[in-house]
């Protein structure tokens, strides 16, 4: 399929921007979430990403525009108010309560921040875009930070390509250096000022932290001819390759920052070591995605809906050629994640989601921002299947 | 115990046998003993009256070897009485091992032991945080998470120690004025997601006055006005309860009327912090806090299995 030249559907002078706000009350809303325009928006965003990272290393070259420069200085100013709000010295239950006063400096300054980003025309999305990264640090009274958090940060870029802020191009910048400054942020104030995981799985999850630099990093990694999955655990393969991979920073993370055997604290990681291929490992995080973290009313129950995720019902999709094998699993079903299956019940509707086939939700993502682009190999070749889908098609074990 | 059961003294003795060296026991047995802990707790009350001394414990979250680290500090059943105030399970590798020995010691000891509800001690909490992948894990079928999980259901709310130590897992509800308000709780149920049952496993005390809604999504944060009250009220000497981490296993706030025990230390092998135990003694005006580090070494998890996600299959 040829790329058709862009045109966006988002149209400045009809839109009423809105701030972002909570609006899944209770698990039985989680329906409501997994079938709207935001939950299509964000999983096809993340995909598309995931997608435009295959196989790419941080040094390697791709585009990284001014406005990506932008985005990475607003990252850049808050790290900076770390050294300028250093830990305070006082009777405290466990995180510091210095993070709230950077918190509040973030709230006040954020919006001139995020202005800086934007042409004089989006200015009315400041306010938009400025709550969703200003919910990306953490949380202000428990001092904690989670997967949430990680994915209000996914939000704020996400709503910053909806409104034609960043491009297509900027995809694998907004992973290999957007993202990865965020994360180097992110671990300076879980550090700094001790914060608390926020709903953490334990044991029972990858990390207590984040989920994405997982996800994308086993994309980097997809066809690497040397670094296998059975590697990542050895302590000389992630000091040696970290500067250069999203995983392989995060292991190396874990590591500094846990006590004991990997095996042991990072159980689950450690199982995913055994897994032949960085494509099956890829695909299975996608799906572990959106079943542990999107797929969950406790995480979800904190996400903020405003004009440009919004729980609209997602509209039917268009399918082109983009993808073939993908139509039979293209019709709107439930989706039944290992837990759900023996307690069909309401309560229980939080686990169940809509399947997603990757090139078919990076289609939607695209279609929703009025472009309609070929997945294509890295060649640039259009090509009739995305090498993920497979795996990805397939619904959640049962 | 009562000898009309089939639980006899013998059978939960080799119970107790198994669980101290982290085994856990057959599904039969299991559900045997899920039964007969039914029928102890419907006896119990919403406000459990508790005598002293006793030792008072936070979260454990599946850490089974910090809690024999625990009865260390504090000694074993029934050389010590305990009360713990809930979250036996997820997050950590040994939920049923756990709650399977804290439920032995219930069925064999029960007036040595109480036992309340966390926020974990239920269906939807434990779909999430692990207890139900571990159930599975361990025992293939989703049988052993529901016995559980419906025997949590029986679980006090509450507890009165000595007559002056209100005992909770979260804290206060502004639907609450007085512990006769929880008695005439109906306590058999899911925890809801909103309401006095609710409150009382999911909220925090706050350092603003009043009320305000949680952060974390369910219950309520408290301000030291608001303790102040329920404590005068109800002819309290403090509120302990556990429910949030604490960096020295112990923290007080609102003035000493609120104590925070917690009992899972290094939580999630990151955080560091200490853990502890409230120890109570004869008159309820006398007691001590114990601090508790995790348990070193791999005491017996040399060998833990690689196992995969179900996603990756």
């Amino acid at each position: 399929m040829d790329r058709l030249s862009e045109s966006s559907a988002f149209d400045v002078s009809t839109h009423t921007f809105t701030v972002p706000e909570k609006q899944l009350k209770s698990p039985e809303d989680m329906l409501h979430w997994s079938t709207s325009q935001a939950y299509s928006n964000i999983v096809g965003f993340v995909l598309t990403l995931n997608e435009a990272v295959k196989n790419k290393k941080i040094s390697d070259e791709y585009p990284v525009s001014e406005i990506t420069r932008n985005v990475m200085g607003i990252l850049e100013t808050i790290e900076k108010w770390i050294d300028e709000i250093p830990p305070v010295d006082q009777p405290q239950r466990f995180g510091n309560k210095a993070f709230r006063t950077l918190f509040g400096r973030l709230k006040e300054r954020g919006p001139d921040l995020v202005k800086r980003v934007l042409p004089p025309e989006l200015e009315g999305a400041v306010p938009e875009l400025c709550t969703y990264l200003v919910e990306s640090v953490g949380n202000e009274t428990r001092i904690d930070y989670g997967t949430g958090h990680e994915l209000a940060f996914v939000a704020f870029l996400c709503c910053a390509c909806k409104i034609g802020v960043l491009h297509e191009e900027d995809y694998p910048a907004l992973v290999l250096k957007v993202f990865d400054r965020y994360l180097n942020l992110v671990r300076r104030l879980q550090m700094t000022y001790r914060m608390e995981p926020a709903g953490s799985q334990g044991v029972w999850s990858l990390d207590d932290f984040q989920f994405l630099p997982f996800l994308w990093g086993s994309a980097q990694l997809y066809d690497h001819a040397r670094i296998k999955p059975k590697s990542f655990p050895e302590e000389d393969i992630y000091n040696s390759f970290y500067k250069d991979y999203l995983f392989l920073a995060a292991i190396k993370y874990i590591n500094q920052v846990k006590t004991g055997p990997f095996a042991e604290h990072s159980n689950q990681l450690w199982g995913i070591s055994g897994v032949a291929s960085w494509h099956k490992v890829n695909s299975g995080l996608v799906k572990m995605y959106k079943a542990e973290v999107l797929g969950k009313f406790p995480v979800m129950q904190h996400f903020l809906f405003g004009s440009l995720l919004t729980l609209q019902p997602s509209p039917p999709r268009i399918f082109t050629s983009v993808s073939t094998e993908s139509s039979e699993s293209q019709t709107p079903m439930q989706c039944l994640t290992p837990k759900a299956t023996p307690f069909a019940t309401p309560s229980n509707s939080h686990n169940m989601l809509p399947s997603h086939n990757a090139a078919a939700a990076a289609s939607l993502f695209q279609t929703h921002l009025g472009r309609q682009v070929a997945t294509s190999k890295s060649d640039g070749t259009p090509s009739a299947e995305d090498s993920t889908s497979p795996d990805i098609s397939s619904q959640g074990s049962i | 115990m009562s000898s009309s059961s089939p639980a006899s003294v013998k059978c939960v003795d080799q119970w107790l046998e198994k669980l101290y060296k982290c085994e856990i026991l057959p599904e039969e047995n299991v559900k045997t003993m899920c039964k007969k802990a039914k029928e102890i707790f419907s006896s119990e009350s919403n406000v459990q009256t508790v005598s002293t001394p006793v030792t008072i414990c936070g979260d454990i979250h599946g850490q089974f070897y910090d809690l024999m680290e625990l009865f260390k500090m504090g000694g074993r059943v029934p050389d010590t009485n305990y009360l713990f105030m809930g979250d036996y399970v997820d997050r950590g590798y040994h939920s049923v091992e756990t709650i399977s020995l804290l439920l032995a010691l219930k069925i064999r000891y029960p007036h040595r032991i109480t036992i309340l509800r966390g926020n974990h001690e239920c269906r939807t909490s434990t779909q999430v945080y692990g207890f139900y992948d571990e159930c599975m894990l361990k025992y293939g079928n989703s049988e052993i998470w529901r016995h559980f999980t419906d025997l949590f259901d029986y679980l006090p709310l509450t507890a009165l120690v000595g007559g002056s130590i209100f005992c909770l897992h979260g804290g206060l509800s502004p639907s609450i004025d007085s512990l006769d308000h929880i008695r005439i709780l109906d306590r058999i149920q899911e925890v809801p997601h909103e309401g006095a049952i609710c409150d009382l496993l999911w909220s925090d005390p706050q350092e603003r006055t009043g009320w305000r809604s949680s952060a974390r999504g369910a219950g309520f944060e408290f301000g030291m006005d608001v303790s102040e009250t329920f404590v005068h009220t109800n002819c309290l000497s403090m509120v302990s309860r556990a429910h949030q981490m604490v960096m020295d296993g112990y923290n007080w706030c609102h003035a000493g009327h609120v104590l925070t025990v917690f009992s899972a230390p290094n939580y999630c092998y990151r955080c560091g912090n200490q853990a502890a135990i409230l120890e109570v003694g004869e008159e309820s005006d006398t007691f001590r806090l114990t601090q508790f580090e995790h348990a070193s070494g791999l005491q017996g998890r040399e060998n833990i299995p690689k196992s995969l996600p179900d996603y990756f299959l």
